[in-house]
């Protein structure tokens, strides 16, 4: 409905970085929960269903259920901010929405460079070094004869 | 539906969202099960005009598959927006499709487009749960029937042609089933209730 919005695509990098932060969030924790606020969802633990697609053409299948962690809180401004999160940790789950309620306040570049990029950034570099340990176990196979001829 | 700023009306529902729930549904299940006794039902915070007891049932009771109609007094943003984050129910405009209703004293002179069932499935019929300034304020009424020995006494203030309506639609197996809330308080009335007005039976 609002892919193109970008707004909502800035919204979904954050949540999604703030996803996957994990023991990253803990460090701003005093900066997060430095103004007022109240729990309009608790941090609540539920199910979720994993839907995978075998190849570009196969048919979705249910791969399995996953844990997930929800939380939506408000600000006294009345800024909302929601969060959803692999596992069962609550504590970040309401760290999580407490960022992206900051994120769409007034302060959204401060919070940009102070909490998101910094995590983007440790994310990319995780990244690019699993992939990096998992190149050098690449094993590639060449034929030299094939004995035919 | 919800509109992109309907988030600044939330408010939070139950403190303890899974033991209050359970209280809740607990009471509301006991006032039909022992019609014209109050249970308490003050684990809901008030929501604008609606009274704890009214919105515990409606968190009680409320989910994806219950089409709920609301009455004009009660269809304002913050009740809507709550609703929809709460309970996650559809807020439908048509009464016959409703399986749920939620209504205050001024609605009560017309029920003849909710849905009072069929006879293969009278559990399908809307539930109406009625908010009233006050469950003990009217002229005294025998209830009988089933969760009831002998006769009880019941005061609700309720004007007649409420009893009327009720009367009308009911055609046992099918009928309309009632909740009464006011402020933390609710009191049941079943469609198997029969009502006695003085010595005229009425219901």
């Amino acid at each position: 409905m609002n892919d193109h919005d970008p707004n909502i695509a800035a919204r979904q990098r954050w949540m999604g970085v703030l996803a996957r932060a994990g023991d990253a969030l803990d460090a701003h924790e005093a900066a997060l929960k430095d103004s007022d606020y109240q729990l309009i969802r608790s941090p609540e633990v539920g199910m979720t269903l994993v839907r995978g697609r075998m190849g570009g053409t196969g048919s979705a299948f249910n791969l399995g259920e996953m844990t997930v962690t929800r939380c939506v809180v408000r600000l006294a401004d009345g800024r909302t901010g929601y969060s959803y999160l692999a596992g069962r940790d609550k504590r970040r789950a309401e760290l999580a929405a407490l960022a992206d309620a900051h994120l769409q306040g007034s302060d959204q570049a401060r919070w940009l460079s102070d909490l998101i990029e910094p995590l983007a950034r440790q994310q990319r570099e995780q990244r690019l070094a699993r992939a990096a340990q998992t190149a050098t176990t690449q094993v590639e196979f060449f034929t030299l004869v094939r004995g035919e001829d | 539906m919800t509109t992109p700023h309907s988030s600044h009306w939330l408010q939070p529902a139950f403190d303890d969202p899974v033991l209050d729930a359970q209280v809740s549904f607990r009471a509301a299940l006991a006032a039909l099960a022992e019609p014209g006794l109050t249970q308490s039902m003050a684990r809901a915070h008030a929501l604008g005009d609606l009274a704890p007891a009214t919105y515990g049932l409606c968190l009680a009771f409320l989910d994806s598959d219950t089409p709920l109609w609301l009455a004009p007094r009660f269809d304002t943003p913050l009740i809507r927006a709550n609703l929809a984050f709460h309970c996650g129910c559809p807020i439908v405009a048509e009464r016959e499709i409703a399986l749920f209703a939620l209504l205050d004293e001024s609605e009560l002179a017309d029920l003849s487009d909710f849905d009072n069932g069929s006879e293969r499935y009278p559990d399908q019929s809307c539930t109406l749960l009625i908010q009233l300034a006050d469950l003990h304020a009217g002229a005294p009424q025998r209830w009988r029937g089933p969760g009831i020995k002998d006769v009880r006494s019941v005061n609700l203030p309720l004007p007649a042609s409420f009893w009327q309506q009720r009367q009308a639609r009911s055609a046992f197996p099918r009928g309309l089933d009632c909740f009464f809330a006011a402020g933390g308080d609710v009191i049941g009335l079943p469609r198997s209730t029969r009502v006695l007005i003085e010595t005229e039976e009425a219901a």
